[in-house]
């Protein structure tokens, strides 16, 4: 090996053992059984309380409703997304459509706002309506803070697709419901399990709404349980804290993993 | 940019031109009612997406620009700028300002650079793989999950004064997240940590579409490793520079959940950028005209940020 290439290589491996070490941390410390930990951050794993201390987080946290709350909010919210973008993207690419530039500003305009444009005039007409601290509300909330980037991602692919299909089902006499729905919807899955993904993890990470527009523990979805489990930091301790951090993450971490080429995917298209 | 989408360039790589959707797009039909009918049924799929866009994102909005004009007195009258005056005039606004122009600053260099060099330094052997697995692995964290564990890492008996103290360093320990402007330039460090993991895959893609001919012909012109990253790498890395640089930055404009877990803004409103200022001033100080200003400003920023790259992003796509 050249010198060079040493070099680089252990470069390579500092930068990786650097980056390591919050990580490692954190799952060493979620380990240490809580009643033993000395008040100093442990370096090294020895005895194994992992299940006792994520069982001390959920009790304390309640996060048993708030984990099944964000899967409820995460899986419809990303599944009506996605149905719904694939409606909007099918009729301002396939369909004849007037004025299609208007309707795809109106529609992806959405997503180029900062979020908290929104927050305070939704929470007024939560308050007023009966969708404050309700699962509907925060579903319906989600699903259309998703829309605009799901039809975006949509709209892009269902452009490079031929067009000849669709015509010769047209020709036959297919309904434009039957062509959505069988040949459209087939075509475009890969986009479609794409965006998905994305506003799956989008909405399980999604902390503003969920201090905001709840305030029943069992409505509110996993990172407001999580925050206030920091919250009382000094009070229940770190390697519980951790452990709870750890539980709440592993289901997006699963999903990325597992779906990396999907993440990749809908990154290029752009964020 | 044009207004219709019949005339746009190709847009999957490969793809011949002249294919069947430059044609004229409507479909032979006989015109009239039978078009009337056609026109309906399209507006009945665009439907759902336009009203929830309408319902819950524009017109908010709207409703927060309006608002914006309007003082926070009792009666809440008409105050033209008054609101938008108060970055000048309020501490806690004018440190705000300050602490979002060093997160935008943090959040395009840190990533950027550290993104470059570990995806140029890394290739295909297993050393370089797992590297970038250490480093992809916290862009599948939350940003409240990221908060919990840099809390931990910072507090005042955490582990990098327990490392300190162990080095001997115990002058440089010290509460990390109690004084400005070291709080604020620590939650950009872990923001980074974060972040990196998303520039080093985007940068990868981007390498991987360097045809390698170029390469070989600068290695035959004598160039050396720095110059061929220099003169042939780089420039190629430019559409994908200027996505990489763009999202960072209108991430770290909107980045809410870490400032938010990690010190709520504090102490004594030190650590806040916009996006926390906000959500303080409508939610907590109970100043709703003064928070929709932030929000206006904040989306102003946002936009003319998003334009930088988005204008790119959308010739290339075709609008």
């Amino acid at each position: 090996m050249s010198p060079g290439r040493v070099l680089r290589n252990a470069v390579i491996a500092a930068l990786a053992l650097l980056w390591l070490v919050p990580t490692w941390l954190l799952v060493v410390n979620a380990l240490v059984p809580a009643s033993s930990y000395s008040g100093s951050p442990h370096w090294l794993p020895r005895e194994f309380g992992l299940f006792d201390n994520m069982s001390q987080a959920w009790d304390r946290a309640n996060l048993g409703p708030a984990l099944g709350n964000s899967l409820l909010y995460s899986v419809t919210s990303a599944t009506a997304a996605a149905v719904i973008a694939g409606f909007a993207a099918f009729a301002t690419v396939v369909m004849p459509v007037r004025r299609q530039a208007l309707w795809f500003w109106v529609i992806y305009s959405g997503t180029l706002l900062p979020l908290q444009v929104f927050i305070r005039p939704l929470f007024l007409s939560y308050a007023h309506t009966s969708l404050y601290d309700t699962q509907v509300g925060l579903v319906l909330l989600y699903t259309a803070i998703a829309v605009p980037f799901a039809f975006f991602v949509m709209r892009n692919y269902a452009l490079t697709l031929p067009r000849e299909v669709v015509e010769a089902a047209r020709m036959d006499g297919a309904s434009w419901w039957r062509v959505f729905w069988q040949i459209h919807v087939p075509l475009t899955r890969s986009a479609m399990i794409a965006v998905f993904v994305f506003q799956f993890v989008a909405v399980w990470n999604d902390l503003m709404f969920g201090i905001t527009m709840v305030t029943s523990r069992n409505i509110r979805p996993v990172m407001a349980a999580l925050a206030d489990l920091q919250g009382n930091y000094s009070n229940v301790g770190p390697p519980i804290v951790l452990a709870g951090a750890l539980l709440v993450s592993l289901p997006t971490v699963v999903l990325f993993f597992s779906a990396q080429r999907f993440f990749v995917s809908s990154l290029r298209i752009h964020r | 940019m044009s207004t219709s989408t019949t005339d746009r360039p190709p847009t999957a790589a490969g793809e011949p031109a002249g294919d069947p959707r430059n044609a004229p797009r409507r479909t032979p039909l006989a015109p009239g009612r039978r078009n009337t009918r056609e026109r309906l049924a399209a507006g009945g799929f665009m439907a759902p997406a336009v009203l929830l866009v309408t319902l819950f994102l524009l017109a908010p909005f709207v409703w927060t620009v309006h608002r914006s004009f309007f003082s926070d007195t009792r009666t809440s009258p008409f105050s033209w700028f008054e609101n938008y005056t108060l970055f000048a005039s309020d501490p806690a606004l004018s440190r705000s300002i300050q602490n979002t122009l060093l997160w935008v600053v943090g959040t395009v260099v840190l990533p950027f650079v550290l993104g470059l060099a570990i995806a140029c330094m890394t290739d295909s052997s297993r050393l370089s793989r797992l590297a970038r697995l250490c480093v992809v692995l916290p862009y599948a964290l939350s940003g409240s999950a990221v908060a919990v564990v840099w809390n931990f890492m910072l507090t005042t008996d955490g582990a990098v004064n327990q490392v300190l103290t162990g080095l001997g360093l115990d002058s440089v320990a010290q509460g990390w997240l109690l004084t400005w402007p070291g709080n604020t330039l620590v939650m950009i460090v872990a923001n980074a940590w974060q972040a990196t993991g998303v520039a080093v895959i985007l940068f990868l893609v981007g390498l991987q579409s360097i045809p390698p001919e170029t390469l070989e012909a600068g290695s035959l012109d004598g160039a050396t490793g720095w110059q061929q990253f220099r003169h042939i790498v780089l420039p190629q890395l430019r559409p994908v520079s200027i996505i990489v640089i763009g999202m960072s930055l209108v991430n770290g404009l909107k980045s809410f959940d870490l400032i938010w877990v990690l010190t709520q803004g504090g102490p004594g409103r030190a650590t806040e950028t916009l996006a926390v200022s906000m959500y303080n001033e409508t939610f907590l100080e109970l100043r709703p005209g003064a928070g929709a200003a932030i929000a206006v400003v904040l989306t102003v920023i946002v936009l003319a940020a998003s334009w930088l790259y988005l204008r790119r992003q959308l010739d290339v796509k075709g609008v």
